[in-house]
């Protein structure tokens, strides 16, 4: 059962994209997400020079991103992707709570996963369907990051060299930042008995979690090091790109690979 | 003659539920094998535990030399599992090419073979369709498709007949006769008729205890009882077949069904008691040489 064929491993990954871009009910996902992100473009990426950039609104973000640690983000000539990156940021770890929700429950409720185990292991399909989020992500993330590169080009084109540089570190950067929400909602679907209640538990995991360590930190400070359980503890620092490499990636990277190994010793051992 | 499957002393428990209480059976190579049992005896732990789906709480069980689960039996064995459903989202024919790209095939043969399978259970016409178009029992003849993807050694069916019309229940016993050359099945079903016609062997659960029985073959046996079903009730019928030379004992196993004790002898019993039958005006609907698979499992135990 803990095999691990990266030929299978892959396909199932693939099927997952399918899943997506061919069903039904992941085209109507997609729709959604583009009618979102339409009106993120036309607004706040659209706008977003004309806010950084005005002389009135230009003191006044000076000192909002400046107390929230983003002044960095001021000095990018690539305002649209100052902005993405903020958006992107914060909104793909939310979104993905939702688009990662039902990565093996739904199979297993219905009893599609025992046609596949009988083709599969079991860590072969949990990693396959985490990798196959993660393209989905990224392919998402490409797509949005694509349409600001437009936005921007469309406003000054000489900016889109260093945008694409600029906007390849972006991309490396909020693939690293999802992986442990998806890799969360992974190991959750190893146990939840719905997509729904998968979303629910994410959401009390958070909110009851944090409350939870902050009650015990302020028992004892040393608790705070619970913090690091919580997938995203580090954007705050990561959006004004004033944190580390550990922080930035370390952190993110060896929270999926604890969250995923705990995912991967239940589903090994759950039975169908 | 070449052990598939080896189970030794196998238990499942489901908190204080005993499932299954020290089972131990083998299953060859060769003729379908059939899984009887009443509801809650233990067919679908023992089914899901050959399958992989859950672990043993006890004993060993070895499937071509390899534990249940492992890759090393992927297009080997395959199964189809109790409510089992495809997924409603994608169209049949890509599910079943994916499952078959799975095993190995490449994207041109796996497709060929999702069209194979699907005609070997008469849906070719719906392989574009997704699952949530069909009705139960196509859809039930789809997953027993999926179970013969790239030609498995061992395929097990469980509950493959229930929700089927006669006609289509008919067609998946004859497509189970005609693959038992390449393929051992393992039946799982509450209509023992069906399983009489298929297998030999019969592994009966009950209260998670194992009996085995050997349905057809058995010489002992076949020697020494008939079942024969009338197609009315008559009188004075015991009575009258113990008049027969060699008839030892005549009971009714059923409804106008009696089961025929004899002797072993030169005689020949059946064409003896045959005559009987036409020289009494008794109209006869069938003659078993032996008993009723149904009459082995359930009078014999209450006897």
């Amino acid at each position: 059962m803990t095999q691990l064929h990266p030929q299978r491993l892959m396909k199932i990954a693939q099927f997952e994209l399918v899943r997506l871009f061919l069903t039904k009910r992941g085209l109507l996902a997609v729709a959604a997400f583009t009618i979102c992100w339409l009106l993120v473009l036309r607004y706040p990426i659209g706008q977003a020079v004309s806010i950084v950039s005005s002389p009135e609104m230009a003191e006044l973000a000076k000192q909002v991103f400046g107390a929230i640690g983003l002044s960095k983000l001021l000095q990018w000539p690539e305002a649209e992707l100052a902005m993405y990156w903020l958006i992107a940021l914060y909104s793909f770890p939310v979104f993905c709570l939702f688009l990662c929700s039902d990565q093996v429950v739904g199979d297993k409720h219905r009893g599609t996963l025992r046609f596949l185990t009988l083709r599969a292991t079991r860590t072969e399909i949990l990693f396959g369907r985490f990798f196959g989020q993660m393209l989905i992500l990224a392919a998402l993330l490409v797509v949005t990051l694509f349409a600001t590169l437009a936005v921007m080009a469309f406003r000054d084109v000489t900016l889109l060299s260093a945008g694409i540089n600029r906007g390849a570190i972006i991309l490396f950067y909020l693939l690293i930042t999802v992986m442990p929400f998806v890799a969360l909602m992974t190991l959750i679907n190893t146990f939840a008995s719905s997509a729904r209640l998968a979303i629910v538990l994410a959401v009390l995991f958070f909110a009851v979690g944090n409350i939870i360590v902050s009650v015990l930190v302020w028992q004892l400070p040393v608790f705070s090091l619970l913090d690091y359980m919580f997938p995203g503890v580090q954007i705050s620092e990561v959006a004004g790109q004033n944190s580390s490499v550990f922080n930035s990636v370390g952190i993110p990277v060896i929270q999926s690979a604890v969250l995923l190994f705990i995912a991967q010793r239940i589903f090994v051992r759950s039975s169908l | 003659m070449s052990t598939l499957i080896h189970a030794q002393s196998i238990t499942k428990r489901y908190g204080n539920k005993l499932a299954l209480d020290d089972v131990s059976f083998e299953i060859h190579k060769g003729a379908p094998v059939a899984l009887v049992g009443p509801n809650g005896a233990g067919k679908t732990t023992l089914f899901s535990l050959l399958c992989g789906y859950i672990l043993p709480s006890q004993g060993q069980l070895s499937i071509l030399g390899s534990q249940p689960g492992s890759s090393a039996l992927f297009g080997k064995l395959s199964a189809l599992p109790q409510d089992a459903q495809l997924d409603p989202r994608f169209s049949i024919v890509h599910q079943l090419s994916f499952y078959g790209q799975l095993q190995g095939l490449s994207a041109a043969e796996s497709k060929s073979e999702a069209l194979r399978v699907l005609d070997l259970v008469g849906l070719s016409e719906v392989a574009h369709q997704r699952s949530d178009d069909l009705s139960h029992g196509m859809r039930k003849r789809v997953t027993i498709g999926q179970s013969l993807i790239g030609k498995p050694q061992i395929v097990m069916l469980d509950e493959a007949t229930a929700g089927l019309d006669p006609i289509h229940a008919r067609e998946v016993r004859e497509l189970v006769a005609n693959l038992s050359d390449e393929a051992t099945f393992i039946l799982s079903s509450h209509d023992l008729t069906e399983l009489e016609r298929l297998c030999n062997h019969v592994l009966h659960l009950d209260k998670g205890k194992l009996t085995e029985h050997q349905a057809k073959s058995s010489e002992q046996q076949t020697q020494r009882f008939m079942t024969i079903l009338f197609t009315d009730n008559y009188e004075d019928i015991e009575q009258s077949l113990l008049s027969l030379s060699g008839v030892t004992r005549v009971y009714m196993s059923q409804a106008k069904e009696y089961v025929v004790e004899y002797q072993k002898s030169d005689k020949q019993i059946d064409i003896e008691l045959l005559n009987f039958c036409y020289q009494q005006g008794w109209r006869y609907r069938q003659l078993v040489n032996g008993h009723t698979l149904e009459n082995q499992i359930f009078t014999q135990e209450k006897a």
